[in-house]
């Protein structure tokens, strides 16, 4: 007994956020009957499924200690260029606003691996160029699908399997590959690596910059995939695609168990940590509570799991 | 000979200030490119009372925060102060009077020192508490208001016109931005906190109290964003928002890095952060008033961000980034 109370105590991130999704189920089962039949259940798996790919992308950049505030751009205009050019493309457009995504993870990887911006002002301001793009695009308009071609696009989404829509697959197959990526493959492990101590990774051979840029690579890859199965599964949109998107997102890398400083959880913990941000965004929104009660809510669990999950006893200085 | 004595004293001090400031070139590049493009409506009265009014929202803004940059963290929750602080004010009006304009200061004090002592104590990256708090705030002002912005009038003697085609702000934003300047350049807080912005470690071994310093800088910019607050918010209409836009927090930084304070800190400051404001607000007002789609616009402002990110921070070789 004592045994296990010491390892809950030393784990705490990782049985934590355990704890939290069985409460956050209970809490609104009892308060909401409904929260657990099954339209309730397609509402849960509908919107963490978006939400658990960005997740994964941003969650491997968190991993090396830096930090992609470009993520809800790309997404929108990854979601927004396959509005646009659908009917001109047929599903060629996937693989398009893939390669664009990626061009935009590249250019964030240079400009924090080499010019040395700090990761949070780079991706900002490329989130702001980004933004500027999508305005040109698209302006105030909103975009509907429609079509043949767009009927075929939206089925890669919204086609029900065993009774849940193949989006919520889509996610949990990318979730599956990145945990895969992270713990069996060398790409993964030099990440962890390069989260823990960036200086000693590089003095053991590794090409440090290079692996930071292909980590944001690949957050811009995850991140586009979002966006084209946001916009499939939704079937149109317009620049306000995700306005409320990035504060969440992040609450939910951290609230997993992903430190902020780096090096420690990883695209597996995200999914607790995406079950229980939309989980109980679900389950406010069915009690209909007003937007802004949420708001307060995710900025609290923001802090709090921030404090959490830092391992105060690797860092001496922090910013 | 007398005009080549003080020529040879002169040109030296110019190429030497020009130098350390080169954003002064690029704002006199700026001046003249907009006067050529449209020099019909460029150079008019008001389109300088209107770079004005755009300068004074951006370094009232800015200056708090300038002085957590020095010391190497950021601090995003002017936007925060503004609208909470703005629904309060409504809030406190039937009740305080002409008085409950000092919730600003108060809250800007009160928030500074709360992320202070969390950072200090809790070890949090700066940016990610005061972004997590921004949105606490938002939230708490849009509950507080019901959703819509509450417009308080009584103030509208604060910016009265004193002086034609001068706006009122621009005076009262003068002794702010030399007060800020004077703690950070000729006061003891200022060097402890250079100091720490450019080695920690050291400024600790030196004797120098960092997490009190820190937690006073963070104060600091607080209370100076709650200052700045006070003649912003009749300045930007009378009412704050209570949606938050990422627009409204990304101009302020801007004119911060703009400026060159390095965001890894130890260097720059207020001075800079003004002249970073003007340079801001003549580039967006010149491409406000070229003829150009408002989407067009966005993106050169966009891209005119990231290049000053990029200049910015050059030369920060074997720098820890985060």
């Amino acid at each position: 007994m004592k045994q296990v109370a010491g390892h809950i105590r030393i784990n705490v991130t990782t049985v934590g956020p355990m704890v939290a999704v069985i409460a956050i189920i209970a809490g609104f089962q009892a308060i909401n009957p409904r929260f657990l039949s099954y339209h309730g259940i397609v509402a849960l798996v509908n919107n963490m499924s978006i939400y658990l790919i960005a997740a994964c992308g941003l969650t491997f950049v968190i991993m090396t200690g830096s930090f992609d505030f470009s993520v809800v751009s790309i997404l929108r205009l990854a979601a927004l260029l396959c509005a646009l050019n659908i009917d001109k493309l047929g599903l060629l457009v996937i693989p398009l606003v893939l390669l664009i995504s990626v061009g935009f993870g590249f250019i964030n990887g240079l400009l924090v691996a080499k010019l040395n911006v700090p990761s949070f002002m780079a991706t900002l301001g490329v989130s702001f160029a980004i933004d500027g793009v999508g305005l040109y695009l698209v302006g105030r308009r909103l975009f509907i699908m429609g079509g043949e071609r767009a009927e075929t696009f939206m089925a890669l989404a919204t086609t029900r399997i065993a009774g849940l829509p193949s989006v919520f697959y889509w996610a949990m197959g990318i979730w599956i590959i990145s945990t895969f990526i992270a713990m069996c493959t060398p790409f993964g492990r030099r990440t962890y690596a390069l989260g823990g101590n960036p200086i000693g990774t590089g003095l053991s051979g590794i090409n440090v910059e290079r692996h930071r840029i292909y980590v944001f690579m690949l957050s811009g890859f995850l991140t586009g995939l979002a966006g084209a199965l946001f916009m499939a599964w939704q079937g149109g949109g317009s620049m306000e695609i995700g306005k409320n998107m990035p504060v969440p997102l992040f609450a939910s890398v951290v609230a997993g168990g992903t430190a902020l400083t780096g090096g420690v959880g990883g695209p597996h913990r995200t999914l607790l940590g995406v079950m229980i941000i939309t989980w109980s965004e679900v389950g406010m929104r069915m009690l209909a509570l007003p937007d802004y009660i949420i708001m307060v809510f995710f900025g609290l669990i923001a802090i709090g799991m921030s404090i959490a999950t830092i391992d105060r006893r690797r860092i001496k200085i922090i910013k | 000979m007398k005009i080549l004595g003080r020529n040879k004293l002169i040109t030296p001090v110019i190429i030497q200030t020009l130098k350390t400031n080169p954003l002064i070139i690029a704002l006199i590049a700026f001046v003249v490119m907009f006067s050529v493009l449209t020099p019909t409506r460029f150079l008019t009265p008001l389109n300088f009372s209107s770079i004005l009014r755009l300068f004074v929202t951006y370094t009232l803004f800015a200056l708090g925060p300038t002085i957590v940059v020095v010391i190497g963290s950021l601090d995003l929750s002017y936007v925060g102060i503004w609208m909470l602080g703005g629904v309060l004010l409504w809030l406190l009006m039937p009740i305080l009077g002409m008085l409950s304009i000092l919730v600003y200061p108060l809250l800007g004090l009160a928030t500074g020192l709360l992320i202070g002592v969390i950072q200090v104590k809790a070890k949090i990256p700066s940016f990610i508490l005061t972004l997590s708090l921004l949105v606490t705030f938002a939230g708490l002002a849009a509950w507080l208001a019901g959703g819509v912005p509450r417009p308080v009038r009584e103030y509208a003697f604060i910016t009265a016109p004193l002086i034609p085609r001068l706006p009122t702000a621009f005076l009262w934003s003068i002794p702010i931005i030399i007060a800020a300047v004077f703690i950070m350049k000729r006061t003891r807080i200022g060097t402890y906190l250079y100091a720490i912005g450019s080695n920690e470690e050291g400024a600790g071994l030196a004797g120098i109290n960092v997490d009190k310093y820190k937690i006073l800088a963070f104060t600091l910019s607080g209370l100076f964003t709650g200052i700045g607050l006070i003649i912003l918010f009749q300045h930007l209409g009378g009412s704050a928002p209570v949606e938050l836009k990422l627009g409204n927090l990304v101009w302020p930084l801007a004119a911060i890095v703009l400026g060159g304070t390095p965001l890894v800190g130890g260097s720059g400051g207020p001075h800079r952060t003004a002249l970073g404001a003007l340079t801001l607000a003549v580039a967006t007002q010149g491409l406000y008033l070229m003829i150009l789609l408002p989407e067009v616009v966005a993106l050169l402002l966009g891209l005119l961000l990231v290049a000053a990110i990029v200049v910015g921070t050059r030369g920060l070789k074997g720098v820890t980034i985060t």
